[in-house]
């Protein structure tokens, strides 16, 4: 009963399903971008949080290891562009630069020491690099002035040209997200990425199999250090504004619950789930003091009941009809 | 720099220490029980302050009856939180790391709870002696400090007599050499899970009622406990409670050096800075790890 030579139409609607959350999440993107308002706004948020989301697949969903602290580059790079453009007059693109150089850094320096480690010791030392540089955001008030934040952040630019509207904000956004998941597409079809799932598979089998397992979890954690910081200035440009409370725990909390709505591993998960995750608050204005609650209340259901997200509805699907097929 | 208060700080690192002491050993003993990770300790802290002080303050519940209540409410929500969050992910041989997330959103959602139903003032309670300071040739020592050693010590001396002379802990030890060994040897392995999330509820309850005093609780105060308990449990060797409470001790007392050397608001930055040192140079602890 494994070989079903019949599978022609429930095929096509399993394609059909798969690329549901696809359109459904383009389709709100182009409503959002012709009605314009405040969803332009909500959603040019939720597309920051695609780019974020998305370098966190690669660590996560394709080398299969964790970090709670993925936050701290964001930071790194977000505080580093907020205060190269108001103290010192950079131009947006050079200050991202020097935030990006310096998120990759650390991210070399700490991941080192950090990726030697497995299980709760690698969640928990990440979780401390998140705090530490949340701390410090706090408390070195000369440069990042505390909890009061940065104010008068320039607009994205560049070469004189700003975009102001939300509206250009919107479809740049657009085309980074593009290009975001673009480029963790190739990652995930590259030999670099069936280098990542083999170490995500079993680290020892890697290595047997002469993948320098160490290595490519450095890479990944690199690689998606750097998404991470272009959400961290994006976010800044975008909003104009910065504090430490925008990279917090709460941070880290949003993306895990958008990772898992939208599927882990996935190359459209991270879309869909911040897509989605970001629209539902909307949808429930009046229960705002609810809104953390619901999202710890359905990560836990999600974990329990379809720890492989929305995205994998067609497998979902697909499972169903196996079973049905070897019932009868 | 002004070191003359540096013994003074340091009495005050010590009693903090003893609670970070009580939080880690409460890790452990899920630990060694399950192999799991519980990232909701903070919130057994948090509500073991706020309940006794909803007891003492709306229902006039004498301090000692509502501290009992507390510990016993809170021991509840452990296992609710056993049945609930992590029983379903065990059955289905969740990751480790889902365990994690599941345990970090379950504090979330316990912490937003006590948010929308007691508010977000800050709240203390009163010294259980009400007295001044004694002096100590030039030593301050509160009577809250005593009764928060007196209090850690005795608890942890129970705990050991638990685990050494009645069936029961003898039984959650043999769990934590070998679960499968255990079972066969017609041990009720699972109930035994659900016995370690209460026990170390009631031990996070505890730590919770003895700090409030000092300190203040309020709906947030959770996270940064269990980050201390951790460390506590990581710089003693994770899964060994004693060390668990050495650890804390150890880094109450890193803390309160910090405070004089850096400032108050680097003692965070300084704790966690002590756990990535013992993680990546030394991550079996000082003790050594228990497996």
């Amino acid at each position: 009963m494994t070989k079903s030579p019949t599978i022609t139409f429930p095929d096509m609607t399993r394609r059909g399903l798969g690329a549901l959350p696809w359109i459904a999440a383009a389709g709100v993107l182009a409503y959002a971008f012709f009605v314009g308002g405040y969803l332009t706004t909500v959603m040019s948020f939720a597309l920051i949080y695609v780019v974020f989301v998305t370098g966190l697949n690669v660590f996560m969903g394709y080398a299969g290891q964790v970090s709670f602290g993925h936050n701290a580059f964001a930071a790194l790079s977000g505080y580093t562009s907020a205060y190269l453009t108001t103290s010192h007059g950079f131009a947006p693109l050079p200050a991202f630069g020097a935030g990006l150089a310096l998120a990759l850094s650390c991210a070399l320096i700490v991941g080192y020491p950090t990726l030697r480690l497995k299980g709760h010791y690698l969640a928990m030392a990440t979780l401390a690099i998140g705090l530490i540089v949340y701390e410090v955001a706090v408390e070195w008030t000369s440069v990042t002035q505390g909890y009061m934040g940065i104010s008068g952040i320039p607009p994205i630019g560049i070469a004189g040209y700003e975009i102001t509207s939300e509206r250009g904000q919107l479809a740049f956004l657009t085309v980074i997200v593009a290009l975001a998941t673009l480029v963790s597409w190739r990652i995930r079809e590259s030999r670099f990425g069936r280098a990542l799932s083999a170490v995500a598979g079993s680290e020892d089998a890697a290595r047997a199999l002469g993948i320098s397992a160490s290595r490519y979890k450095l890479s990944a954690f690199l690689a998606s250090a750097a998404f991470a910081a272009l959400a961290g200035s994006l976010f800044v440009h975008v909003v104009g504004f910065v504090s430490p409370e925008v990279y917090g725990l709460h941070m880290v909390v949003l993306a895990f619950t958008m990772l898992y709505v939208g599927g882990i591993g996935t190359i459209a998960g991270p879309f869909v789930g911040a897509v989605i995750i970001s629209l539902l608050p909307e949808m429930f204005r009046q229960f705002k003091d609810y809104q953390d609650l619901a999202y710890g209340a359905a990560l836990i259901l999600l974990l329990i009941y379809a720890p492989r997200g929305l995205s994998t509805i067609s497998s979902l699907f697909r499972r169903a009809a196996a079973k049905k097929a070897v019932v009868s | 720099m002004d070191l003359s208060y540096l013994p003074q700080i340091a009495l005050s690192g010590i009693g903090i220490g003893c609670i970070y002491g009580l939080i880690g050993i409460g890790f452990c003993v899920i630990y060694n029980a399950s192999g799991i990770v519980n990232f909701a300790q903070g919130a057994f802290v948090m509500l073991g302050g706020m309940i006794t002080h909803t007891m003492l303050h709306r229902y006039g519940v004498p301090m000692i009856a509502s501290a009992a209540i507390a510990i016993a409410a809170v021991s509840l929500a452990g296992i609710v939180i056993e049945r609930v969050v992590v029983r379903p992910l065990w059955n289905r041989n969740a990751t480790m790391f889902v365990m994690i997330l599941a345990t970090l959103a379950a504090q979330i959602v316990i912490e937003r709870s006590t948010l929308i139903v007691a508010g977000d003032q800050p709240r203390t309670l009163p010294a259980f002696t009400d007295l001044p300071p004694m002096m100590l040739g030039g030593l301050a020592v509160s009577y809250q400090f005593l009764w928060i050693v007196a209090a850690s010590l005795a608890t942890v001396a129970a705990l050991a007599l638990f685990f050494k002379t009645t069936l029961v802990g003898k039984a959650m030890r043999a769990c934590a050499i070998n679960r499968e060994a255990a079972a066969l040897q017609g041990i009720p392995v699972s109930r035994m899970l659900a016995l370690s999330f209460a026990l170390s509820a009631a031990l996070g309850a505890i730590a919770g009622i003895l700090i409030t005093p000092t300190q203040y609780t309020a709906f947030n105060v959770g996270v940064p406990f269990a980050i201390n308990g951790f460390i506590a449990a990581i710089v003693g060797g994770f899964g060994r409670p004693l060390g668990a409470f050495v650890g804390g001790i150890m880094l109450g007392l890193a803390q309160a050096i910090a405070i004089v050397v850096f400032g108050a608001g680097f003692k965070n930055v300084a704790a966690l800075s002590v756990l990535l040192l013992f993680l990546f140079v030394r991550p079996s602890g000082i003790f050594g790890s228990a497996k």
